[in-house]
């Protein structure tokens, strides 16, 4: 916040400045001009009579020609006065926030660059259809000159039809899509269409007490998710006594609430992106977020280790320097660091369990293998190096 | 949002991104400045001018004729410099405006409200985009962007031919008097397809921010590569610990990412395959036969007949077959 309102203290003095200003200006211009158009009118009717300047006149002509002179000098120093706070403006920018995204990243990266952009392109192509911007992902493919093949464009058409229509209060296509779907829903867990057809219920009951025909037998949807959702079902049912009063009044009236549109549109986000292996964020935005996070860390240690002058901390090639903490929510994939070389595992030196339960890396277990034995560093238990097993995360 | 950023992260970040975006309304602001200033010193020498005629021929015992009529002049003079400052103290007025607008836009970031914050933050990728894709020259999907998501009178009527050539001058070149400092990023090679000739420099720029931060789009998928645990998981070739959900994975910033460092970690994180969940005490990490490893919870409810099956092996085992591991 600081930063912004530094930033904006500044701009506002500088408003206020043009305000009082301009004011001033105006006012003063007016006020000049009306003083010598009075003059002008005396010495218009001096013209008529024919009477030569008089020496009265004379002497305040000259006193107008002072005062015109320093009225408009005036101004123009005034003006002059407020460069002075504009550029602070200025000052307070340069302060408070960084002018170089610099030497976070290595250039040899971009170095295949045509298809680094090609890449690039596409990713974006892919973040916006799933954003459902339809129309902007079809202009940057023109332009781009990328081709997109139907497949990969069709999920993404077929769910933005269907959040339209969700937005509209539509259930239709949504029904639709998730009866075709209902097997591969019920293998996730996803509840989708039972609430699809609660929503739907409600709907009607919305409707008042003529749709209460139509709302009971449209009921017999619940049927396949009596065992599931029994307790909802009930309260369904049990809304209906009120169909006549209103519901609006009745105990039930939560049942009316537009959260639950709102609701129904992400659940069938979530389930839709699950069911076509998509994550809900495109990962443009995921990776983006990161590197917002990021960035600011990186050029801190950056500054640090040219301050202290030991830059060969970082080579910018395998490791970053620092840990960036980006929420649990970005552990996509398990991480296991050996306790002992303080290294993450990989292919070629992979976590081992030992016989205790313990777990270290392969390369950890050789160097504790002393004269053919191995103690575990955690509980002093003599194994066998050949008993430690392999694991896989 | 997956990546969760704290309201002090945001301001880190702000710090970082957001110079050109106030930078450029503020050159606009000083260019106006000094052109009115320029106005009023000018009509004011006029009027100067045209005064000390009046007050010359004063001195001389001049007819009143004459004297009407170099009043007359005054008063055009006058009004000329009126007119004048006036329409120059607006369009001062209207950059400091757009300064303040732009300011007020940016403080949304740590607003109280999470709907009007998690806005915000969808706006700035929007705006980056924005940016990346004028430097780009792709100038209609910019517009159409800068339309759908709301951000439009942040660029303020784009003109139309007017957008940044691919391959912009060389480092030096300057954007409204802002030296173009990013050395250290590599500009775009020579022009693409774009659809413009080289357009007069100070125009466009207005609301094209500097360099700096038309790379920002492709910075950040840099450092992104790294914190998102970018790591041989999602580079293995039968693609088998793909997740769907690691950005990393995907199909174009797999190859984005490769050439990208590696993020660091000095603890260990444990998800399970199979929930997704964090294994640790209240799940802990189980071990099959097979070595392959699953938190408790989900063993639990994959059991069926106090058998598991492997997810990825299809194994079949005995649910007591599971030996707890110990990660420190």
């Amino acid at each position: 916040m600081e930063p912004c309102e530094s930033v904006e203290r500044e701009v506002d003095k500088v408003l206020q400045k043009f305000l009082t200003y301009g004011q001033h200006c105006e006012q003063s211009l007016e006020e000049l001009l009306r003083y010598v158009g009075q003059l002008r009118a005396e010495l218009a009717s001096a013209a008529l009579q024919g009477t030569p300047l008089s020496a009265t006149l004379s002497l305040v002509m000259s006193q107008c020609c002072r005062k015109i002179k320093d009225t408009v000098q005036k101004l123009a120093s005034d003006h002059k006065d407020i460069h002075s706070s504009v550029s602070r403006v200025g000052k307070a920018i340069d302060r408070n926030f960084d002018s170089e995204v610099c030497g976070v990243v290595s250039d040899a990266v971009w170095d295949s660059r045509e298809k680094q952009q090609q890449t690039l392109q596409m990713a974006i192509v892919e973040h916006l259809y799933q954003q459902g911007m339809l129309s902007v992902a079809e202009e940057l493919c023109q332009e781009s000159t990328l081709n997109v093949d139907l497949d990969f464009k069709q999920p993404f058409l077929e769910l933005n039809r269907i959040l339209e229509a969700l937005h509209k209060h539509d259930l239709g296509p949504a029904l639709e899509w998730a009866i075709s779907h209902r097997q591969r829903l019920l293998e996730l867990n996803s509840s989708l269409e039972f609430k699809l057809h609660r929503l739907y219920f409600i709907h009607l009951l919305a409707g008042g007490p003529d749709k209460q025909l139509e709302a009971l037998s449209y009921a017999r949807h619940f049927q396949p998710f009596a065992r599931l959702h029994q307790r909802e079902i009930q309260v369904m049912m049990g809304s209906l006594v009120y169909l006549r009063l209103g519901l609006e009044k009745s105990p039930y009236c939560h049942l009316l609430d537009t959260s639950h549109w709102a609701e129904i549109c992400e659940t069938f986000t979530r389930d839709a992106c699950s069911l076509l292996g998509l994550s809900v964020e495109s990962p443009l935005s995921v990776s983006f977020a990161s590197g917002c996070v990021a960035l600011p860390v990186l050029m801190n240690i950056k500054a640090v280790i040219e301050q202290r002058q030991c830059t060969g901390v970082w080579s910018h090639k395998d490791e970053l320097p620092i840990e960036i903490e980006l929420g649990m929510k970005c552990w996509y994939h398990s991480v296991f660091a050996c306790p002992i070389l303080r290294q993450q595992t990989s292919d070629s030196n992979p976590p081992i369990k030992l016989i205790c339960g313990h777990v270290i890396s392969r390369d950890a277990l050789n160097k504790l293998i002393n004269g053919g034995k191995l103690k575990c560093p955690y509980c002093p238990m003599e194994q066998n190096p050949a008993d430690g097993k392999r694991i896989i995360f | 949002m997956a990546v969760q950023e704290s309201a002090a992260q945001l301001s880190m970040t702000l710090k970082v991104q957001e110079y050109p975006t106030l930078k450029v309304p503020y050159e606009t602001l000083n260019k106006r400045f000094r052109a009115a200033q320029k106005n009023i010193d000018r009509e004011t020498s006029h009027v100067t001018m045209v005064v000390a005629e009046l007050e010359k021929t004063l001195s001389s015992c001049p007819a009143v004729d004459s004297v009407v009529s170099l009043l007359d002049g005054v008063v055009e003079k006058l009004s000329v410099l009126k007119r004048k400052a006036v329409e120059s103290i607006q369009a001062e007025d209207e950059s400091a405006k757009l300064c303040k607008r732009r300011i007020e836009h940016l403080k949304e970031h740590s607003s109280d409200q999470p709907a009007a914050a998690s806005l915000w933050k969808r706006k700035r990728m929007d705006r980056m985009m924005v940016e990346h894709l004028l430097r780009c020259g792709y100038y209609n999907t910019a517009v159409k962007l800068a339309r759908q998501s709301g951000i439009e009178t942040r660029t303020e009527a784009l003109q139309p031919g007017r957008g940044e050539p691919a391959g912009r001058g060389p480092a030096g070149h300057g954007h409204a008097g802002l030296p173009a400092r990013h050395t250290h990023l590599p500009l775009q090679g020579p022009a693409g397809p774009g659809p413009v000739e080289d357009a007069n420099p100070a125009v466009p720029v207005r609301q094209l921010p500097a360099a700096p931060a038309g790379e920002q789009l492709r910075v950040h998928p840099h450092p992104a590569g790294g914190p998102l645990g970018h790591q041989d998981s999602c580079y293995k070739e039968d693609g088998s610990s793909r997740s769907p959900d690691c950005p990393v994975c995907s199909r174009s910033l797999n190859k984005l990412a490769q050439p990208l460092p590696m993020a660091h970690c000095a603890n260990s994180r444990l998800v399970c395959k199979i929930s997704g969940d964090v294994m640790n005490e209240n799940n802990p990490p189980m071990m099959l036969p097979n070595g392959y490893v699953y938190g408790y919870n989900s063993l639990l409810s994959i059991r069926q007949d106090d058998k598991v099956v492997c997810p990825r092996t299809k194994e079949v085992f005995h649910f007591s077959q599971a030996e707890k591991v110990y990660i420190m």
